[in-house]
């Protein structure tokens, strides 16, 4: 069983990654340069703030000791208190990472039709005005960073077109439709800036596909022409689209950092930005940690999928 | 397709070679190459002719909106958005283009040792570099932002090497596939039966094989590059005020985006106008140089 040794090699090379972002992300935080205590209180330090913060944060501890505690608490699902509020971390990210999965799942549901529809197009008008202009289109989609695209959005159903919220606020209390609201534009500054990459490589893909012997061979054969598009050839052009699936999956991480950000939208992303401006050491490691392993379970998925996906290996 | 290394027509001068390159280079090239001079040009002379200074005051009724005198309208303290994004120019070009080298120069030695030497060197750097990849790029730089203390933040060096950071482990990545498929080829194997180190076979063989590859992975990095220091003056971890870094101006007008949306979107598109010119020059290039370019960032 080849491809089995095949995934579980690549199940463990992933679990080694995580490990070594733990470390480098400690490292970065604790151990360079200086002291964590003094940055984290600045030009208010005093003797004393500063023993009391390096008692409470372990600091006097040798690196590795705190290194492995606060891995082991994480590995239980203990990842400590915040230093701000000095809430359970746990309790406080648990909603924001609801709101962000949610609003991930929105932009991947507008994504996929966004993506899909102007491939189908460029690649059954090859080469005439409507490729052409599809292909400036997302050029230029592809060079708008994604905070300037919010802010054109808003400026668009926000200003000129008063139909949507500023401030996509939520809370726990909110209704459905409140929740809706909130969640449009945001979820559509992520569908557009994910869907300009996966709709080039589309095109590319499925023109190469349309023209295969195969498809050829449906063609003479007179099936209809949208029967030949969808069920022939789409499927074959959407395997290599899987690896800028994932590619997504990675931006949708940091983007929802500015994109939550831009938009006043209480996520994970927010979140972090939160900890970083109030220095929030332990807040910090603990996002960043999660943003890494989503990241890495993304990549492990998406080859997965690749190996499970090609007919050579599973026949192996 | 080719349109490099054209053997020389005979009595044909420096000019017309240019000339007769230009005229055979894709398209996507000779429009990202003018986009790029404008910007380049506007960089270098932009502060000699800019109607008003970098952060001169009552230029103008604040929010007033676009006029003939304020192209880009007038932002809440009475300074000229045109001017300022003039100004501007040359702080994103020169971090863009010294982060982006740095993160190069690191990457491609880090790549060629480890695709060369192979060994436990390649698996150490190779699980390093995967394992920085693996941190999402902006929140990698937010944290090192973060990391380096009230000391540094703001200042251009730490825009730099944070830059630098996040494009030197996808650069190594690059530099070691390209360091493996030519370490196999004849003329490797020539050099080293001929006695030379892996110092100098890198060097002299590797390096000036993999500068196809270096140089589309620079002009790619290259051109995201102003997003990112873009997204961090946006989140306010970039440069400080008043510098005019335009990232950081869109923050600064979008409280009041209500009252005069031209001061956002004056800087924000020139931001994606220098960044269509280097997508689409980095297209032409890779075209000349008979590569594909992965527009998707890994």
């Amino acid at each position: 069983m080849s491809i089995l040794r095949l995934v579980i090699g690549r199940v463990l090379l992933s679990l080694l990654t995580l490990l070594l972002v733990s470390i480098i992300i400690f490292a970065i935080i604790e151990v360079l340069p200086g002291d964590v205590a003094s940055r984290i209180l600045g030009r208010d330090a005093t003797p004393e703030t500063l023993a009391a913060l390096r008692e409470r944060l372990h600091l006097n501890d040798p690196a590795i000791q705190r290194y492995l505690s606060w891995f082991g608490g994480m590995l239980q699902g203990d990842f400590g208190n915040a230093l701000t509020s000095a809430r359970p971390i746990t309790e406080i990210l648990a909603p924001r990472i609801f709101n962000t999965v949610l609003l991930s799942a929105v932009a991947f549901g507008i994504y996929l039709p966004l993506a899909l529809i102007p491939a189908l197009i460029q690649a059954t008008h090859r080469e005439r005005p409507v490729d052409h202009g599809l292909s400036v289109v997302t050029l230029i989609l592809l060079s708008m960073p994604d905070f300037l695209l919010a802010t054109v959005l808003m400026i668009l159903f926000v200003i000129m077109i008063p139909v949507l919220p500023a401030i996509s606020l939520v809370v726990e209390t909110s209704t459905v439709s409140q929740y809706a609201r909130a969640l449009v534009l945001p979820a559509t500054t992520l569908a557009i800036v994910m869907a300009v990459y996966a709709v080039r490589m589309l095109r590319d893909n499925l023109i190469e596909v349309l023209e295969s012997e195969y498809i050829r061979m449906a063609e003479l054969k007179g099936l209809p022409r949208r029967k030949v598009l969808l069920r022939h050839a789409l499927p074959n052009a959407l395997v290599p689209t899987l690896n800028v699936t994932a590619l997504n999956l990675g931006y949708l991480i940091g983007g929802v950092v500015i994109v939550e950000k831009v938009f006043g939208f209480p996520g994970f992303g927010s979140l972090l930005v939160d900890s970083l401006q109030l220095r929030d050491v332990p807040l910090i490691e603990a996002t960043v940690l999660i943003a890494a392993a989503v990241y890495i379970a993304a990549n492990l998925l998406a080859d997965l999928g690749a190996i499970l996906l090609n007919p050579r290996l599973r026949a192996g | 397709m080719m349109a490099v290394a054209q053997p020389t027509m005979p009595g044909e001068s420096r000019w017309e070679r240019v000339a007769r390159f230009w005229r055979r280079a894709p398209n996507s090239f000779r429009i990202g190459a003018v986009v790029l001079l404008i910007h380049l040009f506007v960089a270098a002379t932009g502060p000699f002719w800019a109607p008003y200074g970098l952060s001169q005051m009552g230029t103008g009724i604040p929010l007033a909106g676009m006029s003939w005198a304020h192209p880009f309208g007038v932002d809440q303290l009475g300074r000229d958005i045109f001017s300022r994004v003039v100004h501007g120019a040359h702080i994103v070009i020169l971090l863009s283009l010294s982060g982006t080298f740095l993160g190069l120069v690191i990457g491609a030695v880090v790549g060629l040792i480890s695709g060369y030497v192979g060994g436990w060197i390649d698996e150490i750097l190779q699980r390093l570099i995967e394992a920085l990849i693996s941190i999402p790029f902006l929140v990698l730089a937010l944290i090192a932002i973060a990391a380096a203390g009230p000391q540094l933040a703001g200042q251009p060096i730490l825009i730099i090497l944070v830059v630098a950071l996040v494009y030197a482990p996808r650069i190594a990545r690059m530099a070691r596939a390209a360091a493996v498929d030519i370490a196999t080829r004849d003329f490797v194997t020539v050099a080293r039966l001929r006695g030379e180190g892996a110092w100098s076979v890198m060097r002299r063989e590797l390096l000036p094989n993999a500068s196809g590859v270096l140089l589309v992975e620079f002009a790619l990095r290259a051109g995201y590059a102003p997003v990112l220091i873009g997204s961090l003056g946006f989140l306010g971890f970039g440069m400080r005020p008043p510098t005019p870094e335009w990232g950081l101006m869109i923050s600064e007008n979008r409280a009041l985006l209500i009252v005069s949306p031209v001061t956002v979107l004056g800087p924000g598109l020139t931001l994606a106008s220098l960044v269509v010119g280097l997508n689409l020059f980095t297209d032409g290039l890779a075209r000349i140089l008979g590569r594909t370019v992965r527009l998707a960032d890994a």
